[in-house]
């Protein structure tokens, strides 16, 4: 037959909470007021755990040296591939046309999920270019 | 790479963005941000952003992107070193009220009151394990790739399942949800859900529900068990946090408790779910899901009522409008299990060989979805818009589980993938 704890507990007039093992808790009640000297009853205080765990160590990286000018430098404009990256970097190498001719721009659109790294790509522009624009969300 | 660079972000990832750059070691990193979103604007429209201003900074867009790649670095900006990110004191002391606000002023509750953690309760419930409290029970982040893993013991697992209303003789199920390290609260912008498939004998030992009300708010161990997984996806890895590390567009109720489905195993006509993957019936296993919605699967097509109905054609009918990002699980009342099994298909693999081969859509009707893929490969290439292909390649995506309390032959049906099962006696 299986017993089934919560209904024998209510049954008792105890409740079933008890099951969580919490006799202590059921004993502290007995506890709820204290009297200062005042003799005004004060509400007792718990100590309580932080159930946060436990985050990596951040490794500052300094950022990589700007550049003088931009004038005659080659601009990666690289698309995370969400929806719309690809047509908003278009616009970008558009404005650079009409605002900026010497800046040479390249499209290209980062392998993987979005938060990947592209190490085929990273390495191109090391190579080819002197700065990226990079379009992040949608 | 040692090349400057100027991202630009929209602003509904304004918060994601900053703090992302932060944990990733650049807190000064020079983000422009721009309107949201640029999906479906016009290329006018989308120009017209860059002549404008950075919403965030107020300055000229295109004039803000030029600076952050020539303007000279400052000293802070140019640092090096490590830093741990603060998490709190290890305890709390103060009235019970205060500590019930407090938790939830900290983004530590799911804005319900908690079972508030103190040492008893907490040591309470690790006497349900043999492991030891400051054991590494597993890595978790809100993202992989997106946000660092945390790391966390056995004890903050016990903090967390004291919170949810768990009772001891629940701690190592839930030590085993946080051994696999997957977060009930994945960070996209679909508000995604998770589910876990309870088998073997520990259903019975816990008094698991798996009758009428199975999925609903009718049994202590499915409701906390399910709870204590979103307060761990909250507190175990920084995750939760709306804007930052959680961007669900709309939210999900089920993100609250998950689907946490116990197996009806007695009355299914076939083996559990954890047989198929290779487990002995009397382990005790969890097998995970996640993906998009779960919804009612009494409107399918072609049921028919007499003299048995069609289930199987149904079932077909109602994913076939699925995304195929992420595979079909059926939750099935065991009215239609046994229903099935009369309709001959003695094995969920014989089930699902059918449906893969039945369940069909035109090209033309991928093309029009979002999260919807065409074949690749050479069988691709003679693909027409009225070509008729399979909706999942593959047997495996689809899935079976038996549930509920034989009220009526009804299922439901999730958009989601299995991804892995562990055995919960690992963790006893």
């Amino acid at each position: 037959m299986r017993i089934n704890r919560r209904n024998i507990l209510s049954l008792m007039g105890m409740s079933p909470a008890l099951l969580a093992g919490a006799t202590a808790e059921a004993e502290q009640a007995k506890k709820t007021k204290t009297k200062t000297a005042k003799g005004v009853a004060a509400e007792a205080k718990l100590t309580v755990l932080n159930p946060r765990g436990m985050p990596p160590p951040i490794t500052l990286i300094p950022m990589a040296p700007r550049l003088s000018t931009l004038d005659d430098k080659t601009i990666y404009l690289v698309s995370d591939g969400f929806p719309g990256a690809d047509a908003f970097l278009n616009q970008i190498s558009i404005w650079f046309k009409k605002n900026m001719p010497s800046v040479t721009t390249v499209y290209r659109l980062k392998a993987g999920g979005f938060a990947d790294d592209d190490p085929k790509l990273f390495a191109e522009i090391k190579a080819k270019g002197q700065a990226v624009i990079m379009a992040i969300g949608h | 790479m040692g090349i400057p660079a100027a991202p630009m972000v929209t602003i509904a990832f304004k918060d994601l963005a900053l703090t992302n750059a932060a944990k990733r070691g650049m807190p000064l990193q020079r983000i422009s941000f721009t309107p949201h979103p640029v999906w479906g604007k016009t290329d006018e429209q989308m120009y017209a952003y860059l002549d404008g201003n950075d919403p965030v900074s107020g300055k000229p867009l295109m004039k803000e992107v030029v600076d952050s790649l020539t303007r000279p670095l400052t000293a802070d900006e140019s640092k090096s070193g490590t830093s741990t990110p603060p998490v709190g004191a290890p305890t709390f002391t103060d009235t019970a009220d205060n500590l019930q606000q407090y938790f939830l002023d900290n983004g530590m509750t799911d804005f319900m009151p908690i079972t508030l953690p103190t040492q008893e309760k907490v040591d309470a419930m690790l006497k349900a394990t043999k492991r030891k409290p400051d054991e590494i029970v597993g890595k978790m982040t809100p993202a992989q790739g997106a946000f660092p893993p945390w790391s966390y013991t056995v004890q903050q697992v016990a903090v967390n399942a004291v919170m949810a209303g768990a009772i001891p003789d629940y701690f190592p199920t839930i030590l085993a949800i946080g051994s696999t390290g997957i977060s009930a609260l994945f960070s996209s912008t679909n508000s995604l859900v998770s589910a876990v498939i309870v088998n073997g004998p520990i259903r019975d030992k816990l008094q698991m529900n798996y009758g009428i009300g199975a999925m609903g708010p009718f049994n202590q161990a499915n409701a906390t068990i399910g709870r204590a997984w979103t307060l761990m996806s909250k507190n175990l890895d920084g995750g939760g946090i709306a804007g930052e590390t959680y961007m669900g567009s709309q939210g999900n109720v089920i993100n609250y408790s998950n689907l946490i489905i116990p197996e009806n195993e007695k009355d299914s006509p076939w083996p559990p779910f954890h047989v198929q993957k290779g487990f002995k019936p009397e382990e005790n296993v969890l097998s995970f899901f996640f993906g998009f919605n779960i919804t009612q699967g009494q409107g399918g097509k072609g049921l028919g009522v007499k003299p048995i109905p069609l289930y199987n054609v149904a079932m077909s009918a109602n994913v076939a409008p699925f995304a195929s990002l992420f595979g079909a699980l059926f939750i099935l009342d065991p009215l239609v299990a046994n229903g099935l099994g009369d309709l001959g298909f003695k094995t969920k693999e014989q089930l699902a060989d059918w449906l893969q081969k039945n369940t069909t859509v035109t090209v033309k009707d991928v093309k029009s979805m979002l999260f919807s893929g065409l074949p690749r490969g050479p069988e691709a290439a003679n693909l027409t818009d009225d070509s008729v292909i399979p909706k999942w390649p593959r047997v495996d995506a689809y899935n079976f589980v038996v549930c509920g309390g034989q009220t009526n032959p009804y299922h439901q049906l999730a958009n989601m993938s299995y991804r892995l099962s562990v055995k919960i006696d690992d963790w006893a």
